[in-house]
């Protein structure tokens, strides 16, 4: 003890190469912890981005690229799963829960998901956590969209702004599918995941906006076209009235040739609602539409007597009606968003026709029980109808993730070298303050010090800076996460939990301390073998 | 008390120390004349214990070196034998009462005799220091590079004298110091060591100091390897 307390004294008369030393050794110590941490902290965000999906199905291909373009929305993604299968897949006994994914449109660079409602109730990250409403409200209604939260606090969105989505990915010049615009009817809390980055619209308004002629809904089957005003960005406006009035006569007509089903009927109340809204605005462009929206009210009446009138009153609108009826409350709100966000007409028909898309991108799956998972799995990957292929996410992660051990292990080794040359530091140190030393190695030696001892000066001396090192680096390094976590969570979505250090971080520490003893025993051999020949005669 | 015979000390095959036979007595203030290269410093290693004669034997205090294991010549070094050095005998980074009590850090025995005497070590170090002269209380709060050299030397006569070990070993203590510091300088040493009835070796090249002494011996004189090495 009495030498610890020399050598701890010898230190401090050292100050500036001690405390020099102190932080070489702390700042290695604090980045050979951070990338540490940083790697658990990728992974477990990594492994965190879905849970609670058992199966996700996707055309054949690697399962990697299934992965990567359905849960991270990286990549490009062909649409291959016929809208059918999925239909059919959803009614399989086995199956409890099944959402449909379509990607491929995107928002200034953000992700645009089509989905359905059930996403929602279905989806979960992290430890089965379902995806949070910031402000706003999911809304069934066809031209909502649920925004994520980096895209609403880059993009600087609120509840209510119009987003019109461009059809393909990334920011290359693409086409704006702007004949129908969306409104954004919730923002969602952060989840660190993928969805943060994505604008979430339903699956009717992503069929609607890759219809034909760029989402123009002037073809319709067996009608005339004006194919001359169509296709074209900045219509006249008369001509652009005109020319939709007809089209939604046109559709009229048309729908009147097929057989009235219920759905048909729905249809109708949604188009007589349409038209009453816009009466009761009582707008310029209202007023334009006010024959014709009457007119298909007055047709409405003639042919079917449905209670459209009743849902009229009720101020609702067609969105609620293909969803569940617990949000009934919100319907003023949302009534109060649609008055300030004028429908084009395009949107008017997508309304009507509300078709579903052809093809999706990706089918999330949850099982009624997880013994159900391989069977399902090789039932998929067996599909008659088309060639399909369900990959276990948690596993398909893990598979993803052993693509990055490579870049793990390049970093390790980069900083191991960093605490490397931390130690070598010391170790130089230690070594020019040899010479110095020797007087005092005398000294010590003369009041009956033992080259044992002169040897655990030397050593005493570096596992104190080491630990002294060690300590000061973690401690720099919960600094750091700690003023780190909210820029890095807000700018970058990467969410950093702070934690106790791991006993992979204790064991590392344990050999950085280690090491640093290791090291000293080169001037402790050194001081030892000057000691015996010094003897107690001071060398100058 | 002190007792070397036949020593044979070499060093690279050189010869260094060769004496048939040196004995020093019990309270006796010894002179030994030794110029730069006559061996005096290997001598000085040589009865601490740090050097391990190749032939020969020394005995101190009826204890025979040669039986002893190098760790157990450290402590009977530290047990016995305060040394004084020429200069530069203070640890800087310890203050002037750690360094007095230092060898109390190595010595139990020394530090059991130093509380024998003053309730603690600190209590016997100033103590001491006002024995030697230095009664300033303003001194214990300074770094010991801010003492004079005699002041150090002092603090250094201190430090050998804590816990009265029964040998003083000075190697020229007095030569960094003018004529009138030396003078008192010796003066103090002699009266402390006769108080404490302690042996005192005091080694020097300068021959005019010998006259403060009983006996004094001239170094090239017993050391055969010297003379050897000079003819």
């Amino acid at each position: 003890m009495a030498i610890l307390s020399l050598a701890f004294k010898s230190l401090l008369n050292r100050k500036l190469t001690f405390f020099i030393t102190l932080f070489s050794i702390a700042i290695s110590v604090t980045l050979l912890l951070g990338v540490q941490t940083l790697k658990t902290e990728t992974n477990s965000s990594f492994m965190k981005s879905i849970s609670g999906t058992d199966l996700i199905i996707g055309s054949r291909g690697a399962s990697s690229q299934l992965l990567l373009s359905s849960v991270f929305h990286i990549g490009q993604s062909t649409n291959t799963i016929q809208y059918a299968t999925y239909q059919e897949i959803q009614k399989s006994p086995a199956v409890e829960w099944a959402v449909p994914i379509s990607l491929g449109d995107s928002h200034q660079g953000y992700t645009v998901m089509a989905t359905d409602l059930s996403f929602f109730d279905h989806f979960s990250y992290a430890n089965k956590q379902h995806l949070k409403v910031h402000s706003g409200k999911i809304d069934g209604d066809m031209f909502a969209v649920v925004i994520g939260a980096e895209v609403a606090n880059k993009l600087n969105y609120a509840i209510g702004d119009e987003v019109i989505v461009t059809h393909g990915g990334g920011e290359i010049e693409g086409h704006h599918h702007d004949n129908i615009p969306f409104y954004i009817s919730a923002i969602l809390s952060p989840s660190f995941t993928a969805i943060d980055q994505t604008l979430i619209i339903s699956l009717e308004a992503m069929a609607a906006m890759h219809t034909d002629n760029h989402g123009h809904f002037g073809v319709l089957p067996g009608e005339e076209t004006l194919a001359t005003d169509q296709g074209h960005e900045h219509h006249d406006e008369a001509t652009h009235q005109e020319h939709e009035h007809h089209d939604e006569v046109a559709h009229e007509e048309h729908e009147h040739h097929d057989e009235a089903t219920h759905e048909e009927h729905e249809h109708h109340d949604e188009a007589t609602h349409e038209g009453h809204e816009h009466h009761d605005e009582a707008t310029h462009e209202g007023h334009e539409h006010h024959d014709e929206a009457t007119h298909e009210g007055h047709e409405h009446h003639d042919e079917a007597t449905h209670e459209g009138h009743e849902h009229h009153d009720e101020a609702t609108h067609e969105g609620h009606e293909h969803h569940d009826e617990a949000t009934h409350e919100g319907h003023e709100h949302d009534d109060q968003i649609h008055s300030e966000h004028r429908e084009t007409q395009d949107q008017r028909v997508a309304r009507l026709l509300k078709i579903k898309p052809e093809k999706i991108n990706a089918i999330f799956v949850g099982l009624t029980s997880p013994q159900a998972i391989l069977g399902m799995q090789s039932y998929i990957n067996n599909y008659p109808k088309e060639p399909l292929s369900a990959i276990i996410p948690a596993v398909a992660l893990q598979e993803l993730w052993q693509f990055f051990s490579l870049a793990e292990i390049a970093l390790n080794i980069v900083t191991v070298f960093v605490v490397l040359v931390g130690l070598l530091g010391m170790l130089s140190i230690i070594l020019m303050s040899l010479n110095e030393r020797r007087r005092e190695m005398a000294i010590l030696r003369s009041v009956g010090a033992r080259p044992a001892h002169i040897f655990g000066l030397i050593i005493g001396e570096a596992g104190f800076v080491c630990f002294a090192g060690i300590v000061l680096g973690v401690a720099l390094l919960y600094l750091l996460l700690a003023v780190l976590q909210a820029p890095l969570a807000s700018y970058y979505g990467f969410y950093i939990d702070i934690n106790m250090l791991t006993s992979n971080d204790l064991l590392i520490l344990t050999v950085i301390q280690c090491s640093a003893l290791l090291i000293a025993l080169i001037p402790g051999w050194l001081i030892y073998k000057y000691s015996l020949s010094d003897g107690m005669s001071i060398k100058f | 008390m002190i007792k070397l015979t036949n020593l044979t000390f070499a060093w690279h095959q050189q010869a260094i120390i060769e004496i048939e036979a040196l004995h020093i007595e019990k309270g006796q203030h010894l002179f030994i004349e030794g110029p730069s290269g006559s061996g005096k410093s290997t001598l000085l290693n040589l009865l601490g214990g740090v050097l391990t004669p190749q032939q020969g034997s020394i005995s101190i205090l009826g204890q025979s070196l040669q039986q002893l294991s190098s760790s157990q010549k450290d402590s009977f070094r530290s047990n016995h034998i305060g040394f004084i050095f020429q200069q530069f005998n203070l640890i800087p980074y310890l203050s002037v009462l750690d360094n007095i009590t230092l060898p109390c850090t190595f010595s139990a025995l020394r530090k059991a005799k130093v509380l024998k005497r003053s309730e603690s070590l600190n209590a016997e170090a100033i103590r001491l220091l006002a024995a030697l002269g230095l009664t300033d209380p303003a001194l214990l709060q300074r770094n010991v590079n801010q003492l004079s050299v005699g002041q150090q030397q002092r603090v250094a006569v201190a430090r050998a004298m804590l816990g009265s070990p029964e040998i003083i070993i000075a190697d020229e203590p007095t030569s960094a110091l003018d004529a009138n510091h030396r003078q008192a300088f010796i003066e103090i040493l002699f009266e402390e060591c006769k108080k404490e009835d302690i042996t005192l070796i005091f080694v020097s090249h300068d021959t005019s100091l010998k006259n403060h002494f009983d006996y004094h011996i001239s170094l090239p004189e017993i050391n055969k390897a010297n003379a050897n090495l000079v003819t």
